[in-house]
């Protein structure tokens, strides 16, 4: 196997056996080009269908000021304290959210697939099931539930977060667990469980320092979905937190001010996709996915 | 559960299960039915109870009867083909993206910023989303007006209409790209690369290693990617209401209506609705499970 | 293990450290929004009366012990809502928690169902519903009565006799017209129908979910021939709008109309001119009470029957109900309930009064009852897609 290395790293064997030179038919230059062409075309394909949106709405938030192009709009975005606070709060919440989504759903999604698969088609469509439940239904339940006596949970600060986080996590479910079932069914995960276990390794070592580092790209995944869902939220934190978090706080910018809430969703966007870009900048260095398990 | 052990034993002799084992097994699983029971399955058990009753609280089932309705059954028919589409759609394009992104030779950037922009994506929706499109594909829309004074096509008089089935489908799929791409990309990763190697050492061309070789291994995650997209845009509430107003008939617009709107309020008849999603969801369930059961069958020994 | 992973710990645990100070430090449930996304209240155009009488006081006091009032489903720019909270607040002292601003008459509703056990902050203490509601609000002990210092002057047909719910404001229907977009302003029902408007009028909601969008339909009964028993027309009227490809089936918001997308929506006046005021010009706005048919629709307040706070929702209902509170829901645009006696006692500011739509417009105006309202609600919900429904293929 060859030796891990880093990804910026030059590698001689991978030049040789990257999959660009994989293709080299009679005429060797032929099917490079053939294969970055359509490479690129699906990619610009795909650019264009998610940016000229964007752009339409960049567009129209230019026009804050009558008859000439300016940033008035992001302006009043940027200086509002409601903005920064809701979304520091929102994103708070979402790290919150990520890291409690990925330590209960990893160890079971792969618990299930070692162990116990015929639990599979049950534990799926429990994880379908916040699709069909109505977000408002289940934050009254919650409400209904964990406001009054025994727990009291909405009566402090901390058990009102708690309850959000809760309340996240559901809607988080079939993101999740599909993005780390997908994840396990490219390694091999019995045997790499068997190889540790011959090593003698314990289940700690077994999930933390042998599976869960080859499911990297799809923790990474479900916890992008996460943070996205979280940030945008809207009916739970509505009734749960009120104006404090950020779904609440772009809906009413939605509906009082045109310019505004364009420009908030562009902001919101971009302020989004850059948070995740540092996520992705904690994972870089890592091997690529697929190098570390023994063949499926 | 005891093919693991006759991986290790060379003779293939069935070790007995030890007891303790089966117990340790579903321990496993106690956390995460822990959860679900408190915080998915008892706030929502409101959905089961209150959709047998009636605004005094009394049994009933009329609210059960009322979903019996043509329209209401039109809109079940309608939101399982929108769903349906869009899964389908989303699934396929969705998986040509991820492969062009991850796999045809690009530079290693476009993926990183393809993923995180995917992420980002997957979640835009709801009223910006349904307004963005407005200013891309609506009457005054920036392609619209562009097609129309450069290009001199009229989409609007072609018969295209962003408010109909197909506009809010192309809607839909701006969160059902990215999910698919987020989802099937892992899966991507892991073909390896020997696999390709030896398919080619043998002779096979690049149709016959995908026929053969990648997609089986990818179908189970394809399939698996397609339900929850189909569970993501049955469940869509927020884009379809901004963008058609309620004019298509969608079982979550009936719902919102009968829960939280200013006119209606027949809570009953909402609880029964979401009790229908459910029950649909069940039954697409059940299909999906049969194609991956059949998909995974070269997989068992 | 190669560095980056010996090092993801410390840096997940750096995360998790930092978010949970934020996110439990960050003022959140009890300590509600902090002040000032809105602009500062204007200086009232009458200053607020000498001070209040004893048992007033007593109200007053009671309510700053509670400290906070939660609110729900009220939009900043609903009637200057916006205006009428901060003004609570600097008068008062008192924090205002604000639920889902988005929400309907049903979301409050089902919200107060929801904590009926809950004191804490997701428990509104006041509502403000659409008419048809009030029965609903007593038959189910959803609120406790209270009759304001200003009871009397309420009009009788908009107040429960008990006090368990009280008319707060009305608005008329109207059209909102984008004047940089369409070159005729519409100034009647009839106009709607012109090939001029193709592809340009929308509802501002789906009338089986929003009063608004469900009153439009009701005008558009009256003036075509039906009347306050007979929203049939109304129906039809959306049927011919729809055929003649007038009709956009988005739900028209601020932006759409700004765009362009929907110049001519309808809504009520007060929103209508809420968007004229927030978007200064840019584009030109005009407000159009339409000619033929004065719709008028009232909204009534209540108060909690689990209210956390119920002092302070009590002081809230005087604030509102006083001179200076009536006055800010008409700078809003909406004519408050009293409209009536302010006018007649004259504490109506010019500058105020120069900005709504000419009176006798509001003179013509009728007033659904909520047996009336109900039937309506009834009719269009069984007929809209059959009559109007986008047959989609």
């Amino acid at each position: 196997m060859p030796p891990e290395r880093r990804a910026w790293e030059p590698d001689l064997l991978k030049c040789r056996s990257h999959s660009w030179t994989r293709f080299y038919g009679p005429d060797k230059t032929m099917r490079i080009r053939k294969l970055n062409i359509w490479g690129w075309v699906w990619v610009t394909a795909g650019v264009l269908y998610f940016f000229v949106p964007l752009i339409a709405t960049f567009e129209f938030s230019l026009r804050a000021k009558k008859g000439t192009l300016s940033l008035l709009a992001y302006q009043r975005v940027l200086e509002d304290p409601q903005f920064w606070r809701t979304f520091g709060f929102s994103v708070s919440m979402g790290v919150v959210t990520i890291l409690a989504s990925l330590i209960l759903i990893a160890p079971t999604a792969y618990w299930i697939r070692l162990r116990l698969p015929r639990l599979r088609p049950v534990v799926e469509f429990i994880t379908l099931m916040p699709f069909v439940v109505p977000a408002i239904v289940l934050v009254f339940g919650l409400i209904r539930l964990y406001s009054g006596k025994p727990f009291a949970l909405t009566n402090t600060v901390v058990g009102t977060d708690m309850l959000l986080v809760a309340g996240y996590m559901v809607l988080a479910l079939p993101y999740m667990y599909r993005a780390v079932d997908t994840g396990l069914a490219a390694i091999d995960v019995r045997t790499l469980t068997e190889a540790a276990q011959s090593l003698g390794a314990g289940w700690g070592t077994i999930l933390f320092r042998v599976v869960f580092p080859n499911l990297r790209a799809a923790l990474l995944s479900g916890a992008f979905l996460t943070f996205a869902m979280v940030i945008g939220e809207f009916t739970i934190a509505s009734f749960l937190v009120g104006m404090n978090a950020f779904g609440p706080y772009m809906s009413q910018v939605g509906q009082n001010k045109a310019y505004e809430s364009s420009s908030l969703a562009i902001i919101s966007f971009a302020l989004t996709w850059a948070l995740m870009g540092l996520i992705q900048f904690f994972n870089r260095g890592a091997p690529e996915q697929g190098q570390m398990g023994g063949a499926r | 559960m005891s093919s693991s052990s006759s991986t290790l034993l060379a003779s293939g002799a069935r070790r007995p299960k030890p007891a303790t084992r089966f117990s340790w097994a579903w321990l496993g699983v106690v956390p995460f039915f822990a959860f679900a029971t408190l915080f998915l399955f008892l706030p929502s058990f409101v959905l089961f109870v209150g959709s047998f009753q009636d605004a005094k609280g009394n049994f009933t089932l009329a609210n059960i009867a009322g979903l019996f309705t043509p329209s209401i059954l039109s809109a079940y028919w309608i939101t399982i083909r929108i769903s349906a589409v869009t899964a389908v759609a989303g699934g396929l394009f969705g998986f040509f993206l991820a492969y062009a992104g991850v796999m045809s030779g690009l530079p290693r950037w476009v993926r990183t910023s393809m993923l995180t922009f995917a992420g980002v994506a997957s979640n835009f929706a709801g009223v910006p989303l349904a307004f963005a499109f407005i200013a891309t594909l609506g009457r005054l829309g920036l392609v619209t007006v562009l097609l129309r004074d450069v290009f001199h096509i009229n989409i609007y008089q072609g018969g295209f209409n962003l408010y109909g089935f197909l506009g809010l489908s192309l809607t839909y799929m701006y969160f059902q790209f990215p999910l698919m791409v987020l989802i099937i990309t892992p899966a991507l990763e892991g073909l390896r690369r020997d696999w390709r190697e030896a398919a080619e050492n043998l002779g096979a061309t690049q149709w016959q290693y995908w026929r053969y070789v990648a997609l089986p291994i990818l179908l189970p995650s394809l399939l698996g990617t397609m339900i929850l997209l189909f569970g993501n845009a049955f469940g869509a509430y927020a884009t379809a209401l901004a963008l058609t107003g309620g004019m298509i008939n969608l079982v979550t617009i009936l719902i919102g209506s009968q829960i939280k709107g200013d006119v209606l309020h027949n809570v009953g008849l909402g609880y029964a609705l979401a009790l229908g999603m459910v029950v649909v969801m069940a039954v697409s369930m059940a299909g999906y499970y049969v194609l991956r059961r059949r998909s995974e069958r070269w997989m068992r020994n | 293990m190669s560095r980056a992973t010996r090092q993801t710990p410390l840096l997940v645990v750096l995360i998790v450290a930092l978010s949970l100070l934020v996110g439990c430090v960050a003022p959140s449930a009890p300590a509600p929004a902090a002040p000032a996304a809105t602009q500062p209240p204007a200086p009232a155009a009458t200053e607020p009366p000498a001070p209040a009488p004893d048992p007033m006081a007593d109200l007053i006091k009671a309510a700053k012990a509670e400290g906070t009032l939660t609110t729900i489903a009220l939009p900043h720019d609903w009637c200057n809502y916006g205006e009428a909270i901060e003004g609570f607040k600097a008068k008062y002292g008192i924090q205002v928690n604000e639920l889902n601003p988005d929400g309907g008459s049903g979301d409050e509703i089902e919200a107060i169902k929801a904590n009926k056990d809950n004191k804490g902050p997701q428990a509104p203490d006041v509502i403000d519903v659409g008419y048809g509601f009030g029965p609903q609000l007593v038959e189910e002990k959803l609120v406790q009565p209270y009759k304001v210092a200003t009871w009397d002057s309420i009009p009788a047909d908009s107040k429960d006799v008990d006090g368990n719910w009280f008319g707060d404001y009305y608005g008329v229907l109207a059209f909102e017209v984008n004047k940089d977009a369409v070159k005729n302003v519409p100034q009647v029902w009839a106009d709607l129908l012109k090939p001029e408007y193709k592809g340009q009028v929308a509802l501002s909601g789906d009338p089986r979910a929003s009063a608004q969008a469900q009153m439009s339909v009701y005008a558009a009964a009256l003036a075509n021939g039906g009347s306050l028993d007979n929203v049939t027309p109304g129906l039809d009227f959306f049927k011919k709008l729809n055929e003649a490809g007038n009709f956009v089936p988005v739900i028209a918001k601020q932006a759409t109309v700004a765009k362009g997308e929907t110049p001519v929506i309808m809504r009520w006046d007060y929103n209508a001119l809420a968007d004229k005021a927030s978007l200064a010009g840019n584009p030109e706005i005009e407000v159009v009470i339409p000619k033929d048919a004065a719709l008028a629709g009232v909204y009534i307040q209540g108060i909690s029957a689990y209210a956390p706070h119920p002092n302070a929702a009590k002081l809230w209902m005087e604030y509102l109900y006083s001179d200076e509170g009536q006055i800010i829901w008409l700078k809003g645009g909406c004519h408050p309930i009293r409209y009536n006696d302010l006018a007649k006692r004259g504490v109506i500011p010019a500058d105020v009064a120069a900005k709504l739509p000419p009176a006798e417009l509001y003179a013509k105006a009728v007033f659904p009852t909520i047996d009336q309202i109900n039937n309506a609600k009834q009719v269009i919900n069984d007929n809209w897609d059959k009559v109007v429904g986008a047959n989609v293929k």
